[in-house]
């Protein structure tokens, strides 16, 4: 250690330190701009000004290396001279508005000449004005505002390796801009915002409206984890698939859902939505990659680490074994109680066994997920049935209904009582279980075009049969998602959209068709539920089939408050306040309490109710783990065309080869695929490592 | 390029050939730091000031100061070198710049603003030449009327000097030619 003293109090220096991050470290304020902790000091402002041993000279306190026995004056009348000098030619030429800023409040440059209480207006007066541009995707620059301390540029060249960022001069001046006045793109640019998040002032920011979306400001900087329902540490996997390390990848998924090969499979990918390329051309395969990542682990290392609490002794039970009840049953036993998973089907997994298509979804992916979850030490019971939550919380400490909506909903139709009328759920169920499914007839008519709608649609069809499917939207507001309906179409299901529907025809023990009638428009009021449509004059047809479908909604199947023991709301939903329902220590979560929703919705309720029950339990309900170490390289390079890499997609096995057989309708990334769609990610969780300067007002003493 | 501005002769202005050397100056392209860059565009916009009659009182003081700064606290030798040599310059013709400043006076006639331009009554013949020239309007008279220069009007462009063919028309610096305040008949 090397000992000095700055201001007249005692300090100690690291060997090669600066005199102004050996005074900032000690608590003492230098006044700086140009610095920052993440990147090369250059001295180029001079802000940071001091006098050494009673020199005359100041000298900048970032590119002065601490020696033993050194005596720094900040405060000398000469450092102070060149301090509020440089401070002034820089205002003298910089806007002199700040309300209009987008930094505003969050200025450096603001902060520091209120701090030190100077402005430019000794000096002539000039402004560089640069057209604002705001055509670059992600990243708006504001060039006016730039003082020149190169900070975005030493991030872009050096921290980066992108080197697309350089000073350029123009009518205005010198700036900090792209040479030759090229587009972010051509030049290079991997828009991972390291500029953004260094700049001092409001030059370089982000495109308006990207950072106001979530309360967080790590959530607006990476929108792909705070869209995840579970925030699974999204770009953190992609960088591990990147680098060849899938192991890691599929733990650090693992981090925050114990269903990571089904949700590569079928999950409605909300990251997606929120992925910031694709205001460059299109997001990320992210569900793709975890796919891959999951089916690649060869090591399964993630399964000695994690944390395991000392028993507790507490007995929890858990109603349903769908992905909510058994990510909760996973944690909860985790967390050190004992638990047990109550299922009245043979088989464990809810929707992920008896509901998705085994198109979408191999068996024994989802049942490997299930057995690691079983060897953990969570006991389930099959074949058991609960109709009292309140009589089975008699016997355990906390009880768990995560019953979800596995009773499928008829339309009031005339007819809808016919014994070739089913629901899709039932439909889905038998066709899972490879039950024979003969009963149904040859031609059968779907109703409802959601995705339920067309898993049954798609899996009858796989059976040999005519398969119509109705519903009431007209065709460009389907449901389902884009690809269900393509490929849907392909397989050979005959879509009617835009119909209503009359009634069934035919006896109680025959179905002989469905009469239904076009509509040109409809609309659904939320308040009411009630559908009003236009009907098509003479449309009236019957569509002739053997059995009719319903794939219009689902509903728990709880019946009644006395039968299960806790209060139900209107909708036969268990009555909660934050999981807890009426009764004490019966908690509800999952598909029983959203409605229906996505797999990794039903997760993320597991875990929080996991939570939730823990600490209702005496617990701290702490789940967070960390099971790979992470490392992100700063410097991602320059990759030529990046901006215009091609979304990779999986490739869709051929229509007879998907009809003839269970097998999964896509094919998972090759490595090589993997590899490219990895490569396109922009890292914009690399932002988060840059540290924020900390303003003179974050530092303690007098230094006000 | 120093030598140069160091060894003027009596018909170039020094505030004038420092002017357009900082205007050449390698620090204006580059903006790696606040003394050479900045510094230099102060230069610049002082400079100009002062060469359009515009100076203040302490222009020359703050320069100064700003030069020493720029010799001690630019980036590297290119900011330096500048502070340096404007200092030199301001040394060694302090003379003209406060002349400048608190005359409003370009010795050598070079710096625009400071200069007049004056019809001599004994040699206009009345041509209406000039006349013709100035596009802004600053020449009052008639055929056969000794013209005169509306200094109000004048912008210093010079045109009219080029087309007297009786070199009737000459500019002058602090010195001014006895001229007639308006037209009055040629005696020629």
């Amino acid at each position: 250690m090397i000992h000095l003293t700055i201001d007249g109090q005692a300090v100690q220096a690291r060997e090669g330190q600066s005199l102004l991050h050996t005074a900032l470290d000690a608590g003492i304020y230098i006044p700086h701009l140009c610095d920052h902790p993440d990147l090369e000091a250059k001295g180029g402002c001079r802000l940071c000004s001091v006098t050494v041993n009673g020199g005359e000279t100041p000298v900048p306190a970032c590119m002065t290396l601490a020696e033993e026995g050194m005596t720094v004056e900040i405060r000398s009348e000469a450092a102070e001279a060149v301090r509020r000098t440089s401070m002034e030619l820089m205002l003298a030429t910089h806007p002199a508005e700040c309300t209009g800023c987008p930094k505003f409040g969050k200025c450096e440059l603001q902060s520091l000449y209120q701090y030190m209480g100077v402005n430019g207006q000794d000096w002539r007066q000039k402004s560089r004005p640069v057209p604002t541009d705001e055509k670059n995707p992600l990243i708006t620059h504001l060039f006016t505002r730039c003082i020149r301390c190169g900070r975005c540029i030493r991030a872009c060249q050096d921290k980066r390796g992108v080197k697309v960022l350089e000073y350029v001069r123009d009518a205005g001046g010198v700036h900090a801009g792209i040479p030759g006045g090229k587009r972010l793109a051509e030049a290079g640019c991997r828009f991972c915002g390291a500029c953004i998040e260094v700049c001092p002032t409001g030059s370089i920011v982000d495109a308006v409206g990207l950072m106001e979306k979530y309360p967080s400001y790590a959530d607006n900087v990476v929108p792909c984890r705070a869209e995840c329902p579970a925030h699974i540490d999204i770009p953190a996997y992609i960088r591990a698939v990147r680098e060849g390390r899938p192991g890691d990848a599929h733990a650090i998924i693992r981090e925050k859902v114990p269903f990571p090969l089904v949700l590569g499979h079928i999950c409605n990918h909300l990251c997606e939505t929120g992925c910031k390329r694709t205001s460059l051309n299109d997001p990320l395969g992210i569900r793709n990659l975890k796919r891959f990542a999951v089916e690649h682990d060869a090591g399964q290392a993630w399964k000695d680490k994690g944390f395991h609490k000392p028993r507790t002794g507490k007995r929890v039970a858990v109603i349903g074994s769908g992905p909510c009840g058994l990510t909760a049953a996973y944690y909860l036993n985790k967390l050190g109680h004992d638990v047990t998973v109550l299922e009245k089907r043979p088989q464990l997994g809810g929707p992920m066994t008896s509901g998705i298509p085994a198109y979408r979804l191999p068996l024994e992916g989802v049942m490997a997920e299930i057995q690691w979850i079983l060897d953990s030490g969570v006991k389930a019971e099959t074949n058991r049935e609960v109709t009292s939550a309140a009589a089975l919380r008699k016997e355990y400490d906390a009880v768990l209904v995560a019953v979800g909506v596995s009773k499928g909903r008829k339309l009031p139709l005339p007819g809808a009582e016919f014994q070739q009328v089913y629901t899709a759920m039932d439909v889905l169920a038998d066709s899972r279980a490879g039950a024979d499914l003969s009963y149904l007839g040859k031609t059968v008519c779907v109703i409802g075009g959601g995705s339920v709608g067309y898993d049954a649609a798609r899996s009858l069809v796989r059976q040999g049969m005519t398969v119509h499917l109705a519903c009431l939207e007209q065709a460009d507001r389907i449901l389902a998602d884009k690809e269900d309906q393509e490929e849907g179409a392909q397989e050979g299901i005959h879509l009617l959209p835009g119909r209503s529907f009359e009634a069934i025809e035919g006896t109680p023990d025959r179905v002989t068709g469905l009469r239904v009638h076009t509509v040109l428009s409809s609309t659904y009021d939320r308040a009411t539920g009630k559908v009003t449509e236009v009907a098509e004059e003479g449309s009236q047809t019957v569509i002739p089939c053997d059995s009719v479908i319903f794939a219009t909604g689902q509903h728990t199947g709880l019946s009644s408050y006395e039968s299960f023991g806790i209060e139900l709301n209107g909708r036969g939903y268990p009555a909660v306040e934050g999981f807890n329902t009426s009764v004490d220590g019966i908690f509800a979560a999952g598909d029983a309490i959203t409605g229906i929703s996505f797999v990794i919705k039903a997760i993320q309720q597991g875990r929080e109710v996991a939570s939730v029950i823990d600490r209702y339990l005496g617990g701290d309900g702490e789940i967070d783990e960390t099971l790979a170490e992470r490392s992100a390289e700063p410097r991602i390079g320059r990759v030529e065309g990046f901006a215009a890499l091609p979304r990779v997609e999986q490739e869709l096995r051929d229509v007879k080869q998907r009809l003839s057989g269970g097998a999964d309708v896509y094919r998972t990334y090759s490595c090589k695929e993997a590899e490219c769609e990895s490569g396109r990610c922009l890292q914009c969780d690399l932002r988060l490592q840059l540290q924020r300067v900390k303003l003179w007002n974050e530092y303690g003493g007098d230094n006000g | 390029m120093r030598e140069m501005l160091l060894n003027l002769s009596e018909k170039q202005c020094p505030v004038d050939g420092l002017l357009r050397y900082v205007k050449g100056h390698r620090c204006l392209d580059c903006g790696k730091c606040v003394f050479g860059y900045e510094g230099a565009a102060q230069l610049e916009l002082t400079l100009t000031d002062i060469t359009m009659k515009k100076s203040r009182s302490g222009d020359l003081a703050q320069l100064e100061k700003l030069c020493r700064m720029m010799v001690e606290q630019s980036l590297c030798g290119d900011g330096t070198e500048l502070g340096r040599t404007a200092l030199a310059v301001f040394g060694q013709y302090a003379g003209a710049f406060s002349e400048h400043v608190a005359k409003r006076a370009c010795q050598a006639g070079v710096c625009r603003s400071f200069v007049t331009y004056h019809i001599l009554a004994d040699r206009c013949v009345g041509c209406g030449e000039c006349l013709d020239a100035c596009e802004d309007d600053a020449i009052l008279g008639k055929k056969k009327f000794i013209h005169v220069i509306d200094q109000d009007e004048c912008t210093q462009c010079g045109r009219c000097l080029d087309t007297c063919e009786e070199e009737a028309i000459v500019k002058a610096g602090p010195v001014k030619p006895r001229c007639p305040a308006k037209p009055i008949p040629c005696k020629r």
